[in-house]
């Protein structure tokens, strides 16, 4: 059974070529707001969340806070895969169960599926 | 003062310094586009993709060079509004507007989100300069096209207020609500533009900004108006007496 992933990503191309980097080993929904992630969080059941920070609507800190308060879904391990990676420091976000952060604007596709695959 | 709250501000501050976008605003708006085209790159680098595919791809980077392109031109603009001389001249903002969905249709489909012009049967003229105003309803477009919902239409839509003093001219998504929390921070922001206008939490504001200074050089302001399935952005712009001479 393939690990599954979920992308939260509000910029539909990005959350697109994500999908296309990861569905090869993995088994891949994409949302598209905080909202929608946490009824897909639900549904899903996701291994793993790669997540990013501005989103439309609300911030990741709406997801992780969420998550953080419910004790069956707050360790699922968590990426933040941001153009503001430079802005935050591990030690900020850690304690909500993000285990790597991902600079968009660095990263190589491939970089992806390492990182999935270094917190599974 | 919380740790994720200062996380939130430290992501967001430092946007506008002096009343002007700061390098790092433009930095931020520019760096999404960017990141996207390289990431599309280096995957057709790699050549495992099927040329359907690769295809739709290609058209991807085109149309998110065409709209970074576009945040560059008007953040030139921008910087050169007090030194450049500019025309307002009574303009037919329905012409105006049938340009700007013809030149933004390909990119609303290709989200697959569509924007059409609400038709008026009676001509409506309005005192600006046509390469701003045009450049504000652009702006409220794709500020409209990143948070529409999917298969939805943005509407651009002409109205005369204000006893017909005044011509309206709004961008309405349908997407998810503005929160009450940031329509009252929109709110008091726009209230006071120009100055740091953060429209969605994924925006650093820089393009409602752009437009608000705009807005004000042709003696109009800029506006929004929260709905409960989206909201419009508009500009309100003083109308032309011309047809009333006619």
């Amino acid at each position: 059974m393939k690990t599954k992933v979920l992308v939260v990503e509000d910029d539909k191309w990005l959350a697109e070529q994500h999908e296309r980097v990861l569905k090869t080993d993995y088994e891949v929904k994409v949302s598209f707001s905080a909202i929608s992630a946490i009824g897909d969080i639900d549904d899903f059941h996701p291994d793993v969340i790669i997540l990013d920070v501005l989103l439309a609507g609300n911030t990741a800190f709406t997801l992780l806070n969420e998550l953080k308060s419910h004790s069956d879904i707050g360790s699922i391990p968590i990426i933040l895969c941001t153009n503001l990676a430079s802005d935050i420091e591990m030690s900020d976000v850690s304690h909500y169960g993000v285990k790597r952060i991902l600079d968009k604007s660095l990263m190589e596709p491939g970089d992806l599926v390492g990182a999935v695959r270094s917190v599974t | 003062m919380s740790r994720e709250r200062g996380i939130n501000e430290k992501l967001r501050g430092g946007v506008f310094h002096d009343g002007l976008p700061s390098i790092i605003a433009a930095a931020h708006e520019l760096k999404s586009p960017l990141a996207l085209v390289r990431q599309l790159s280096l995957m057709l680098e790699s050549g495992d993709i099927s040329d359907s595919e690769a295809k739709r791809m290609l058209r991807q980077i085109s149309l998110t060079s065409e709209k970074a392109l576009r945040l560059t031109s008007d953040l030139t603009r921008s910087a050169r509004l007090e030194d450049a001389m500019f025309n307002v001249e009574p303009i037919n903002p329905q012409q105006l507007c049938e340009d700007i969905v013809h030149e933004l249709s390909p990119l609303f489909r290709a989200h697959g989100r569509n924007v059409q012009l609400t038709q008026r049967k009676h001509p409506l003229l309005l005192i600006a300069n046509r390469d701003l105003l045009r450049r504000i309803i652009m702006n409220f477009s794709d500020n409209a096209l990143n948070y529409a919902g999917t298969d939805s239409t943005v509407r651009i839509q002409i109205n005369a207020i204000n006893s017909g003093k005044t011509i309206r001219l709004g961008v309405r998504d349908y997407g998810p609500a503005l929160s009450s929390d940031m329509w009252r921070t929109l709110r008091s922001k726009l209230a006071s533009s120009p100055q740091s206008v953060h429209a969605r939490p994924q925006s650093s504001g820089l393009g409602l900004y752009i437009a608000s200074q705009f807005a004000e050089a042709m003696n109009g302001s800029i506006g929004a108006i929260r709905h409960h399935d989206g909201a419009t952005f508009y500009v309100d712009l003083h109308a032309s007496s011309q047809l009333s001479l006619l």
